[in-house]
């Protein structure tokens, strides 16, 4: 039976993709709106991005999110890594089946609670609420994520290849280092990104445990929002969609070229 | 021992009362949980031997691969290498190398950095490791292959190169697991021929893990069987097809029929059996028996005859042909006596017609030599 493109099946398509683009597509539009009316079209106009460029209370948030996406990405990159490999590679401890368990709870618990959790131990701890907090508490978050992500690849790599590694004289180290995080590295990427991602739009652990001067660029849009949507907001917006955007086609065409080399390898390999 | 299997052995040090072996295992026992994976088991291998390990999944022939290799500690007992007891040697300081069955080769490395990796962690001069990759490819014969990544690579060239890799290091034991599990027949039988000449030529000591006893008997010195963690013989291959130590062994190398019963009399070495299968044996037999003793008298398939007359002398058997099986060089036949037992029969073709025309249901006349098969005491 032959899947054909039938009525249905078009006014299926069409209604999806309306519904799932629609909302972006008009926010795309409307930060080239000449008015100030964000519901009124008054002509083609890049004057939001222009004012955008002069809000300096967007611009700062921008920053500090976009320093903070990038530090703790890195650092839970380092830690969810480390513990992915100590999970899935040392398997005779006690307590490995709890402690796989617990990796998984965060990506479950609802945001709320981690963050009021969060803000709780700060205050317990008398640590000042500023980009420190926020910054440890995307960690934790996100650590998970890249955790979950590296375990995954870690568990279909085959074992052997370490085994190897050693049996040729490798110490433990080197075979970590030569070996497995090379072979484990497009994961490693992946879960930064995905640490990035979550950092760069998270809007309710940010406003539990973040401070004054470290505010983000979701909650400054959100606290904007709550005054009246401005055009400034949909430049803003549409910058990032670009953004997002360039990353997905460049993610995209990596991974293409690397199935056209490897197809191209598998054709040298068959003709010997 | 008598000569088997039309082979002299000039190699035999396992022969030489004086002769120190190279690797023993005293009373290795690996425990995972309650289950016995090898089971106090002993072992001797000398240098320069192509020694197989043979059983099927499960029987422990791998734990004590990886035993040797160091990726398992024993339970219990010592391995002892070139006078060096290995007990907490990781295996990166052992000076043995693995063949691994998935062949394991760095995917992300060229061949010739696969090959060089070994080397390099022993801080081996750039120059030397040059001379030494290029020394060792020549050996498997893939000098112009330096380059390519192992997805580059046939499996032929895989496991050419997973060789090489564990040979760059000159080891003093190769350890080979399922060597050839992974090549489809044709290259499987050309490189047991090249591996076999290659342990030659380097004279290091091999030590093979396989389940396929085509492989192990093709290729090794000596095979140990093993079963539930313990080894049930070790001997030569001819040994162990033609002079079985039990029931075991004789079943599970090569094709066998065993006929089980009890013995009505015994003259000197000549003794007669009366077997279940519903007829007698006259046979000779190398272990002493005595008359009422119940036993196994076991028969290779090619060491019967079939005729389609009725032929003279003890040890003739009468039934009809059940089936037929056209291998090639052979023709297997399925005897089925009065009582139901299957005789199984194998005819070598030596000429393109054939000595004689059988077909389905035919009566056929199988006759062995009172020296064709075994007999066990078990």
């Amino acid at each position: 039976m032959g899947w054909r493109l039938t009525k249905f099946n078009l006014v299926s398509l069409i209604f999806g993709f309306t519904f799932l683009y629609l909302p972006i597509t008009l926010l795309v539009v409307y930060s080239f709106n000449e008015s100030r009316l964000v519901t009124v079209w008054a002509g083609f106009s890049t004057v939001w991005y222009r004012e955008l460029w002069h809000n300096r209370g967007l611009i700062d948030a921008a920053w500090v999110t976009l320093r903070l996406a990038l530090i703790s990405a890195s650092v839970a990159t380092v830690l969810g890594t480390m513990a992915a490999i100590a999970l899935s590679r040392y398997t005779r401890f006690r307590g490995r089946t709890l402690m796989t368990g617990m990796i998984y709870a965060p990506l479950v618990m609802p945001e709320v609670i981690t963050g009021l959790s969060l803000l709780l131990f700060f205050v317990a701890i008398n640590l000042d609420r500023g980009f420190l907090t926020v910054t440890l508490a995307h960690i934790s978050t996100s650590m998970c994520f890249v955790a979950v992500v590296v375990q995954s690849r870690l568990r279909s790599l085959d074992r052997s290849l370490e085994d190897a590694a050693m049996d040729l004289g490798a110490t433990p180290t080197a075979t970590l280092f030569h070996v497995t995080l090379p072979l484990i590295w497009p994961a490693v990427i992946a879960g930064w990104m995905l640490a990035f991602t979550l950092s760069l739009d998270d809007l309710v652990i940010a406003s539990f445990t973040t401070g004054p001067g470290s505010t983000t660029l979701p909650m400054k849009i959100y606290s904007q929002v709550r005054l009246g949507v401005t055009p400034e907001i949909n430049a803003v917006c549409t910058i990032l969609i670009a953004i997002v955007s360039v990353g997905v086609v460049a993610a995209t065409l990596i991974n293409r070229r690397r199935m056209v080399r490897q197809a191209r390898d598998e054709r040298l390999a068959a003709e010997g | 021992m008598k000569s088997l299997g039309s082979i002299r052995r000039d190699f035999a040090p396992w022969l030489d009362q004086a002769a120190t072996p190279f690797i023993r295992f005293e009373g290795v026992t690996k425990r995972f949980g309650n289950f016995d994976a090898v089971d106090d088991l002993s072992l001797s291998i000398f240098e320069g031997e192509f020694f197989a390990l043979l059983g099927a999944s499960g029987c422990g022939k791998s734990t004590l691969l990886r035993m040797l290799a160091g990726f398992e500690a024993p339970t219990e007992g010592r391995i002892v290498l070139d006078g060096e007891d290995l007990a907490g040697i990781p295996p990166y300081r052992r000076p043995v190398n693995m063949m691994f069955q998935s062949y394991a080769l760095f995917p992300h490395m060229s061949v010739e950095k696969n090959i060089a990796f070994g080397l390099k962690q022993e801080g081996m001069a750039r120059g030397e490791i040059a001379e030494r990759v290029d020394q060792v490819l020549k050996l498997v014969k893939l000098e112009t292959y330096a380059r390519r990544r192992p997805d580059q690579l046939s499996g032929g060239q895989r496991q050419r190169v997973a060789l090489a890799r564990s040979l760059a290091k000159r080891p003093k034991v190769l350890l080979l697991d399922e060597p050839l599990g992974a090549l489809d027949k044709k290259l499987r039988e050309e490189t047991q021929f090249e591996l076999s000449d290659l342990q030659y030529q380097l004279k290091t000591t091999f030590i093979m893990v396989t389940h396929d006893q085509e492989e192990a008997m093709t290729m090794a010195d000596r095979i140990a069987v093993m079963d539930k963690g313990r080894i049930v013989q070790v001997a030569t291959p001819a040994e162990v097809y033609e002079a079985p130590n039990s029931r075991f062994v004789a079943d599970f190398v090569g094709n066998v029929n065993i006929f089980e019963g009890v013995v009505r009399s015994v003259e000197g070495e000549r003794v007669t059996i009366e077997t279940t299968a519903g007829f007698d044996v006259v046979a000779t037999s190398e272990v002493p028996v005595a008359a009422g003793q119940s036993v196994s008298y076991v028969l290779r398939p090619e060491k019967l005859r079939i005729a389609a007359e009725p032929v003279p002398g003890p040890n003739v058997v009468e039934g009809e042909v059940w089936d037929i099986a056209y291998f090639g060089p052979v023709t297997s036949f399925h005897i089925r006596l009065n009582n139901g037992a299957i005789v199984k029969v194998a005819m070598v073709n030596a000429t393109r017609q054939g000595p004689l025309q059988l077909t389905w249901h035919d009566r056929a006349y199988v006759q062995f030599d009172e020296d064709a098969g075994l007999v066990l005491a078990e």
